[in-house]
């Protein structure tokens, strides 16, 4: 079953004038952390917001947890971290969770029993009783994980959950995305740190214009098909000879060697050649360029293709 | 219980931006002048000696009618005076909370727009009749455990002045959700509080008028806008136990906050934030 599910889902502002989001189909699986990237105004918060219901659709369809998204019955398991959240600042950081956690249906003897757990989860504890205008940004940001899983849900949207955040803390949330993934929760995460999505994703879409430029797993993202990086202990000139000799593209890389091979056979063929030669291999990897470079090539190819 | 929630975090916040407190604080104050203020002695059921800020009142007077007379002057003005400051209190509570990174929260979860409309409606009509009921209540257990005289006339009256507090917010609500502007909304809930003398004299008006257009606006301004002067004279009649001609201005003005609360959310479901 697919946790979340869009059909067509388009969404303009203005009468048309500015398209936030265009015919955009997507399915996420259950127990995934899932990202959207895209530049700026690209549609990825537009599309947040059509899901949870803040913004409505202008045609298409979409389904998260099974239900229809004009059922706010759903929102009973699902938490969400809004971009620029604002929790009323008259409220001490217990009474945010008691708060946000009531409105989201859970009793109140449970939440009594939580609260002092989720604090303490998102390194809060000791700012329970403190009103939370006395909180910087990442206090705050840290705030509105805890609220988004005060009912516990089965499905979390967060919206920039890293932002103002320093790199330690930064850590300790990817660490608790990832713990959450594993006790089956589904992610859906909006962030522009591609940096962070690499490390933390199992899925990613790549968004532009309000349309869906490419989907799928960091790894099929990140690795380049039939390149190798070899590294060798000596014999740098013997590789190049012996690539020459095979008509392989070899090209130098922070003294490395990066060889485009048409099929694994060809590989093996080059290796067997160096070794029958006695080249001493340290390694041979497969190359992966990073998820940012994926993306800046994804967005500015679908430019550069668009009319 | 989650409207309730949502009455109470009003609550909380009027608490906290010290309106509340203010409001509190000024009926406390009346409370307290009518409690040091009123002197009375009373001797074989009849009245001996009265005295209010410390003067002889004219024993001429029946006592009955000084009290009615002192409730009609705090119902009067806590009809004007109250449900003006009311209003300008709670004015910025429907657009604050429609601000971006507020709403949505509330939205994500799993409640329906009208409740949290109602919810935020509801909450501060609660804040203001507290206040009034506190104000009134009080004054009239002071007035009646010292007079002797119960007149429940104006308990009523507070009744009708959170009602008309309740219509004219119903229309700044209705204002705010479609302007998102506190300001904007209380100058023209205002205006209309204001509008109200001048159309029940709309008669002389028409004279002062060429043409029948203007003469058929007025008229119609007068049956669909709220008669606050009229709602005030009712609040007057209520505690004097006069005889209210006609409940009709009561009704209409009803008429026109459940169509203000109803376009109002009607707007607010369809809204995008």
């Amino acid at each position: 079953m697919y946790v979340v599910e869009t059909d067509n889902l388009t969404k303009y502002y203005s009468r048309g004038k500015i398209k936030a989001l265009e015919d955009f189909t997507l399915q996420v699986e259950k127990g995934k952390i899932f990202s959207l990237l895209g530049p700026n105004g690209a549609g990825k918060t537009t599309l947040i917001k059509v899901l949870l219901g803040i913004v409505f659709p202008t045609r298409g369809s979409a389904r998260i947890l099974g239900e229809d998204i004009s059922n706010p019955g759903a929102h009973s398991r699902i938490g969400y971290l809004a971009e620029n959240h604002r929790f009323p600042e008259f409220l001490t950081a217990n009474q945010v969770l008691f708060y946000y956690g009531k409105m989201s249906g859970v009793e109140p003897a449970l939440l009594k029993e939580r609260i002092p757990q989720l604090l303490k989860l998102v390194k809060l504890e000791n700012w329970g009783d403190t009103k939370i205008r006395k909180f910087s940004k990442g206090m705050m940001q840290r705030m509105g994980l805890a609220q988004a899983l005060s009912n516990d849900p089965d499905l979390l949207f967060l919206d920039e959950p890293t932002d103002g955040i320093d790199p330690v803390g930064r850590r300790e949330i990817r660490d608790l995305l990832k713990n959450l993934r594993d006790r089956g929760k589904t992610i859906f995460l909006n962030s522009h740190l591609l940096s962070e999505v690499e490390r933390v994703s199992d899925e990613v879409a790549i968004l532009k214009n309000g349309r869906l430029l490419q989907k799928g797993t960091v790894e099929d993202m990140v690795s380049v098909k039939q390149q190798f990086t070899l590294q060798l202990a000596e014999g740098y000139d013997l590789l190049q000879a012996l690539c020459a000799e095979l008509a392989l593209p070899l090209v130098s890389q922070n003294g490395s060697f990066i060889v485009s091979v048409r099929d694994d056979a060809q590989l093996n063929h080059l290796i067997d050649k160096l070794r029958e030669r006695q080249a001493l291999i340290r390694g041979i990897v497969p190359r992966k360029i990073t998820l940012e470079d994926f993306f800046i090539e994804v967005v500015e190819e679908k430019e550069v293709a668009a009319p | 219980m989650k409207l309730f929630a949502i009455i109470q975090l009003t609550f909380r916040e009027s608490l906290a931006r010290k309106t509340f407190i203010a409001f509190f604080g000024l009926s406390t104050l009346v409370n307290l002048l009518f409690l040091f203020a009123l002197n009375l002695d009373i001797v074989d059921g009849a009245e001996s000696y009265i005295s209010l800020f410390g003067k002889e009142i004219d024993q001429a007077f029946e006592l009955e009618k000084i009290v009615y007379g002192i409730e009609s002057v705090v119902a009067v003005g806590l009809f004007t005076g109250g449900v003006f400051m009311s209003l300008f209190a709670t004015s910025s509570l429907i657009p604050a909370f429609l601000e971006k990174g507020s709403i949505d929260l509330l939205i994500s979860k799993p409640l329906s727009r009208f409740t949290i409309l109602a919810g935020r409606y509801l909450g501060a009509v609660a804040i203001v009749a507290f206040n009034v009921f506190y104000l009134v209540g009080f004054s009239w257990l002071i007035l009646s455990f010292k007079t002797g005289v119960w007149n429940f006339g104006f308990l009523l009256s507070g009744v009708m002045i959170v009602l008309t507090y309740a219509i004219l917010y119903a229309l700044m609500a209705f204002l705010g959700v479609t302007i998102r502007s506190g300001p904007f909304s209380l100058m023209i809930t205002y205006a209309i509080l204001f509008f109200s003398p001048l159309l029940l004299q709309r008669e002389a008006i028409y004279a002062l008028l060429s043409g029948k257009f203007w003469g058929y606006l007025l008229d119609f301004l007068y049956h669909f806008l709220p008669k606050t002067t009229e709602l005030g004279n009712i609040t007057r009649m209520l505690v004097q136990h006069a005889d209210i001609g006609s409940w009709l201005p009561v009704l209409t003005s009803l008429l026109f906050g459940a169509l203000m609360l109803g376009a109002a959310s009607m707007i607010f479901k369809r809204k995008d934030f």
